[in-house]
């Protein structure tokens, strides 16, 4: 019954429970949204690297080297010489290394010189490791493998050629043009930067930088023959039976051996992770070159903090909006009981008490805020939805099932408590009202 | 000083009159027990209802009149509990109702007594069906559905109101539909007690008198008290009482309920 009088009750004020249901829809909305972005974020940031127990460059900063390295943001660090990289390989507690070299880009995506180390040790998620949606690793020098969001955004598929351009820039007039790089594999997506970068070799990188335009040595020290041998085998791609040929031959490239004069970082894996603090001590007091190492782990949770105070920011400024909207939504309770004393006053008369206009009254607010609270969560599941490519290619946060979490159970739990407080006032002055001027309010 | 001894053996005679159907009354149940009951709606103002002793038996139908600002809503409000008595007590049924808490009184009135008010105070945004089954429901009666549909319907029938209105929205009813709602509402929990405000005030004269004569029927058994300034219906009841009897000492003050200060309203 009190149902009933509540829902027939609003219906009867229409435009003042719509209008404030819009306003506590709203609210509501904004601070979903806020806390989907603050958890997404963290997600993404949490899940981009695992397994990679230490991460060595230059001496710059923490977070400057986490994020030129794993998040493919700033700009590099200058580089690590070889003879470094050759230290830190033969060193007993490493297990696997991959280099990383920095600075270019293609169409305004970033380019990552590597090994195949790369796709073989780079774990991310829950050590999910890097799996191809279509070909293989490097297969030659100027071999690329892209990620799965630059294959779909600009339409690659392998075999295709691409130029990469000098400088982190979106726009660079310093294009490798006499160094095409054939895309030999595509990455499956993975929700995290590596989606958005390009793999080159090393060797073709660095080939690229220092050999002058349409050199005749161009293609990176390999013999006319073998040139020509290449050229043949383009030549023959076409026909399938051999093709088996054409593997072997890039099953035989072995980026690995190249080395480079220098790289920008470089990621280690150890055998016993509880010698990763050990390694960082002697890394970071190396004498040979000034050298830094981190933990990705405690680098992430640094620049998650750094971000948590904006998040908070945000968090506390949708909170106020929504706690604007539930004072709105008494007013309106409070400036519908001066029409409905009497309606209140009859109700006590047939045996109403207080406890049940106050549920009454808290019923038509509840109901307000649980319908504003579903009308939010189709909202934003639907905008997120939308917004899901452009907030991948635009600020990398990659949006993962399921939207809504704890948090958002809790902020639901914590709205509908915040009604029940601000319905309490409407809800007693109701009852204050005198019964004998209710009745009499005609 | 002629006319004020003739005043005061008046007084004298109704006085003795009103003691000797007290003593009657002391016989058989009583619905209605009033004793030195005063009403003032502030402190500093004079009382405007002083009634010393007044009794109303079970069954019996009371007709109460008196001019415009004569009290005698403000009575029916006393006698309902919307008004808190200044002094003295009021029994209902032989319960100290004018001592009950306000809760113990909403419930008290709910179970026990059936309210027409002058202005029908139907809920305008719920159906007739809802409005009448709220009254069931407040009360916390709980009758099976088919007992509450049964009741519904003979009441529904005797007040020549069509199963249809059943459905109509309070505010959609004609007022004469209106009134009869208010009654089927005052009854449904076959109270004891029926209160009754100056239903009429709104008809003419046939319409009155069919209005008056399927009250009397519909209220049966109950103890009815109607208030109107129109004497003229007094043929319709057991006992008429006016309040000049009732508040010989208050009568002269003219002051409404309504405009009374809101500071002691809170009942």
């Amino acid at each position: 019954m009190l149902s009933t009088i509540a829902i027939e009750s609003l219906k009867r004020r229409k435009t003042s429970a719509i209008l404030t249901l819009l306003s506590i829809t709203i609210s509501i909305s904004l601070l979903l949204c806020v806390d989907i972005i603050r958890t997404q974020v963290k997600t993404s940031f949490t899940r981009t690297v695992s397994g990679v127990d230490l991460i060595v460059g230059a001496p710059s900063g923490q977070l400057n080297l986490l994020l030129s390295s794993v998040f493919n943001i700033g700009t590099p660090t200058k580089g690590i010489e070889y003879k470094s990289i050759a230290a830190l390989q033969s060193n007993k507690q490493v297990s696997w290394l991959i280099p990383l070299s920095l600075g270019d880009t293609h169409r305004g995506f970033r380019v990552v010189g590597t090994t195949n180390s790369f796709f073989d040790h780079f774990k991310y998620g829950d050590m999910q490791s890097l799996e191809m949606a279509a070909g293989s690793a490097f297969t030659q020098p100027l071999s690329t493998v892209v990620g799965a969001e630059i294959a779909t955004s600009l339409g690659y598929k392998v075999g295709d050629e691409i130029i990469i351009s000098h400088g982190l820039g979106n726009v660079s007039f310093n294009n490798h043009d006499a160094h095409p790089f054939t895309i030999s594999g595509i990455l499956k997506k993975t929700g995290t930067p590596v989606d958005k970068a390009v793999y080159v070799t090393l060797q073709g990188l660095e080939e690229a930088h220092t050999r002058p335009k349409h050199s005749p040595t161009s293609m990176l020290g390999r013999k006319p023959a073998d040139k020509a041998k290449e050229h043949e085998h383009e030549h023959e791609h076409e026909h399938e039976h051999e093709h088996d040929e054409h593997t072997e031959e890039h099953a035989a490239y072995h980026s690995e051996a190249f080395t480079p004069e220098s790289v920008s970082v470089v990621m280690l894996g150890l055998k016993h992770r509880v010698t990763a603090l050990q390694l960082q001590y002697q890394i970071n007091q190396s004498k040979k070159e000034p050298l830094m190492a981190i933990l990705p782990g405690m680098a992430l949770a640094e620049l998650w903090q750094i971000m948590g105070n904006v998040e908070s920011l945000l968090l506390g400024l949708s909170g106020l909006i929504v706690i604007c909207a539930l004072i709105g939504l008494a007013t309106m309770l409070l400036a519908t009981m001066r029409e409905r004393y009497q309606e209140i006053a009859v109700l006590r008369t047939i045996g109403a008490g207080p406890f049940t206009l106050l549920l009454l009254i808290q019923i038509e607010a509840m109901l307000l805020t649980i319908v504003s609270a579903a009308l939010s969560f189709g909202l934003v599941a639907g905008l997120m939805s939308a917004l899901k490519p452009w907030l991948s290619s635009t600020y990398g946060l990659f949006l993962s099932s399921p939207l809504f979490g704890q948090s958002s159970v809790i902020i639901i739990l914590l709205i509908l408590g915040c009604t029940y407080l601000v319905s309490l006032f409407p809800a007693v002055a109701a009852y204050r009202r005198g019964l004998h001027a209710g009745l009499n309010a005609n | 000083m002629n006319t004020i001894n003739k005043n005061n053996s008046t007084h004298s005679q109704r006085n003795a009159v009103s003691e000797e159907h007290n003593a009657v009354n002391k016989e058989r149940n009583t619905a209605i027990e009033v004793s030195n009951l005063q009403f003032s709606y502030t402190k500093e103002s004079p009382p405007i209802i002083d009634i010393k002793a007044w009794q109303v038996s079970q069954g019996e139908h009371v007709f109460l009149s008196g001019p415009s600002g004569s009290g005698k809503s403000t009575l029916l409000n006393l006698l309902c509990g919307t008004l808190t008595p200044t002094q003295g007590d009021i029994a209902l049924l032989e319960q100290p109702f004018s001592s009950l808490s306000n809760r113990q009184r909403d419930k008290f009135r709910a179970c026990h007594i059936g309210v027409v008010f002058q202005q029908f105070n139907l809920i305008p945004y719920l159906s007739v069906a809802q409005n009448i089954h709220a009254a069931v429901y407040f009360a916390g009666t709980k009758p099976s559905k088919k007992t509450e549909d049964a009741k519904l319907h003979h009441l529904l029938d005797k007040l020549q109101l069509p199963s249809h209105v059943l459905h109509a929205k309070a505010d959609a009813l004609s007022i004469g539909q209106q009134q009869r709602v208010a009654i089927a509402r005052a009854l449904i929990n076959d109270p004891q007690l029926l209160i009754v405000d100056e239903p009429t005030s709104a008809l003419d004269t046939d319409a009155r008198d069919s209005f008056m004569s399927l009250l009397k029927d519909v209220a049966g058994e109950s103890t009815m008290v109607f208030v109107s300034h129109d004497k003229a219906m007094e043929s319709y009841f057991d006992r008429h009482c006016s309040m000049s009897e009732l508040s010989p000492s208050t009568n002269h003050i003219k002051t409404r309920g309504a405009e009374a200060p809101k500071a002691q309203e809170r009942a």
